[in-house]
């Protein structure tokens, strides 16, 4: 079964006021920013899609030891990503520069 | 997720107080007993076929392109509710006139429900409508200037209504597109397959000569581009590369064409129909005559009926009438024989089309429906006969399985404007997302 959190409703914090200030990590609803930025329709809780599914990366995550920065690299970065038939696509730049927020997402992926 | 939806416990006897027979027929169908399903359906804006394999449909023109099913990717159980939701936020450019229309609702939440018995499929359909106080049954009139009658009244698209010149008003309707696994791409991509730039409202609209000076155009008559599916094209991202003639019946022959049944608010409604229909080289009627026709005259530019004193209570409305009174007009009922001498005063309207359930006739006539608009929910349910035999007609048969999408257009919306669901199974019998239950 996928986790029932994943799905849950929360409505708290927009995207626009994350990028005032600096909120405490715990406000950030990264779920919502995931889906918000379409995230969700290449990168499915379990099932590969375009995008490996977040229980692989975050299975790849912890064998490899790598951490939430590496995660962000690739929401950030723009960087060409290797598809399954050998092409290749820029990939997705999430839409906020707040640090804060991306370390949310990321390790919000690295938890599934 | 759980399929089984919350019921909303209208029973369709009381849909049929005033129909004939109660006891009998679809109207003695216990809907409570019967297995609903939800089924979002999301506005899609001008989400075209063109759009979708465009790099605009970032990271996704090329699976699309290859045939991937929709819900490959969109497959969020909220996905439909968030697409709507960004696509009329005013910031998206799959919708233009987002200003225009702000506060439309992004998706509709709909429930669908079927059974059957040894005649006819029954599919019923159930959602709230945006406006809670008002049917969405108005129609745009023909509207007396002095001199002439003329069109009067569109929806909220409409270039006019969008300028301000005319009012708003359009009827709602439930649509069905129903594929027998004969349109390739339908069961992965459904609905969208049939929605493409230079169809009316959308993208690239091409004037109406350069439609009527196009060779397909011409020799179906049209002069204006509406759903088609793709092999009718040569070149299926451009809608001016039509096939020859030969070559669209052969698909017709075979089969490879799309059922499309639609209950309307104002002109199918009253007279208990639903109108049967078919998507080729374009959104074709069946052969014969429907439930509703023109109400002008198109020699005389003079309407063919007005309403009848004695019933109606009035020969004509005007325009503040729209959205308080009943303005449907049906032969045998409430119409008689316009007379042009009749005092005609600038402002009067009349309906653009009359209404008939006897003069329906042919293949055009197989569906029924009921209906019934209470507490802001409405009801349909379609009535279409097993194992039609008619060349423009998907025949439906006990355990067959069949693709299925749905479209609602609510608060006076016609064409592009409606809510639209990406494609469910139905199963006659058989297990699907949507399985109808024989009836005893
Ligand atoms: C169009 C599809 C698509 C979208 C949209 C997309 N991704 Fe990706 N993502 C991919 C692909 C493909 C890969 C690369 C897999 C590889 O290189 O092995 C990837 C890789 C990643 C990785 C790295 C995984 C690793 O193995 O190191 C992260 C983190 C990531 N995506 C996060 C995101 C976030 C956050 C978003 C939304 C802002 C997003 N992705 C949107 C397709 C997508
Ligand atoms: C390969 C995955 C994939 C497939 C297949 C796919 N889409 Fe998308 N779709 C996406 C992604 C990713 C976006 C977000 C693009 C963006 O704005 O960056 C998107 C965006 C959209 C949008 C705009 C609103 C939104 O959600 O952002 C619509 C409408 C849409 N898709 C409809 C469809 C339809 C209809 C089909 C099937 C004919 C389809 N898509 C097939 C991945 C896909």
């Amino acid at each position: 079964m996928i986790k029932t959190n994943m799905y849950a409703l929360i409505v708290s914090a927009t995207v626009g006021s994350l990028c005032l200030a600096t909120p405490a990590l715990a406000q950030v609803d990264a779920e919502e920013v995931f889906k918000e930025n379409d995230c969700h329709k290449c990168h499915h809780a379990t099932k590969a899609k375009k995008g490996p599914s977040l229980a692989k990366i975050a299975a790849k995550y912890k064998d490899k030891k790598l951490d939430e920065k590496e995660a962000m690299k690739h929401m950030t970065g723009g960087k060409k990503v290797k598809l399954d038939d050998g092409t290749e696509e820029d990939h997705k730049i999430i839409d906020t520069k707040d640090v804060a927020v991306q370390t949310a997402v990321a390790k919000w992926m690295l938890n599934r | 997720m759980k399929k089984r939806a919350l019921m909303i416990g209208i029973s369709l006897s009381a849909i049929a107080a005033g129909c004939a027979s109660v006891a009998t027929g679809p109207q003695a169908i216990n809907w409570d007993k019967v297995p609903a399903t939800k089924v979002a359906l999301f506005y899609p804006g001008q989400s075209s076929y063109q759009w979708l394999r465009s790099e605009a449909h970032a990271g996704a023109a090329k699976e699309t392109a290859r045939g991937d099913a929709c819900t490959s990717c969109h497959d969020d159980p909220k996905e439909e509710q968030r697409q709507g939701a960004k696509i009329l936020s005013g910031k998206h450019p799959l919708e233009p006139h987002a200003a225009a229309i702000k506060g439309k609702n992004g998706h509709i939440d709909m429930t669908v429900q079927a059974a059957y018995d040894d005649k006819n499929a029954y599919l019923r359909f159930q959602y709230k409508t945006h406006n809670p106080n008002h049917p969405g049954n108005d129609y745009p009139g023909y509207r007396f200037d002095g001199k002439e009658w003329k069109a009067f009244g569109g929806m909220r698209l409409n270039k006019n209504v969008l300028a301000g010149k005319t009012a708003t008003v359009y009827e709602n309707r439930v649509n069905i597109m129903l594929d027998d696994g004969k349109v390739p791409g339908f069961a992965q991509q459904g609905c969208w397959l049939t929605c493409h730039d230079g169809e009316r409202d959308m993208q690239k609209e091409p004037t109406k000569d350069q439609v009527e000076a196009n060779a397909l155009m011409k020799a179906i008559k049209k002069s204006d581009v509406r759903k088609f599916i793709p092999g009718t094209r040569t070149n299926p991202m451009d809608w001016s590369t039509g096939k020859p003639l030969e070559e669209i019946a052969k698909m017709k022959a075979n089969g490879e064409f799309l059922e499309l049944m639609q209950w309307r608010a104002h002109r199918s409604d009253k007279v208990g129909g639903a109108d049967d229909g078919f998507v080729l080289e374009y959104r074709n009627f069946d052969a014969g005559k429907n439930h509703f026709n023109s109400n002008m005259d198109s020699k005389t530019k003079l309407p063919k009926f007005m309403f009848d004193q004695a019933k109606a209570g009035t020969k004509a409305y005007t325009a503040g009438d729209y959205g308080k009174k009943e303005m449907i007009l049906i032969k045998g009922a409430n119409a008689v024989p316009f007379d042009p001498n009749a005092g005609w005063k600038e402002g009067d309207i009349l309906p653009q089309y009359i209404l008939s359930a006897e003069d329906a006739a042919g293949s055009a006539a197989d569906n029924k429906a009921l209906s019934e608009w209470k507490n802001g929910v409405q009801t349909v349910v379609f009535i279409r006969p097993l194992g039609l035999a008619n060349a423009d007609d998907k025949a439906l048969k006990p355990g067959g399985v069949y693709n299925v999408g749905f479209a609602v257009h609510d608060d006076n919306m016609t064409g592009r404007g409606h809510h639209v669901s990406y494609t469910k199974t139905l199963g006659i019998g058989a297990k699907a997302d949507i399985t109808a239950v024989k009836l005893n």
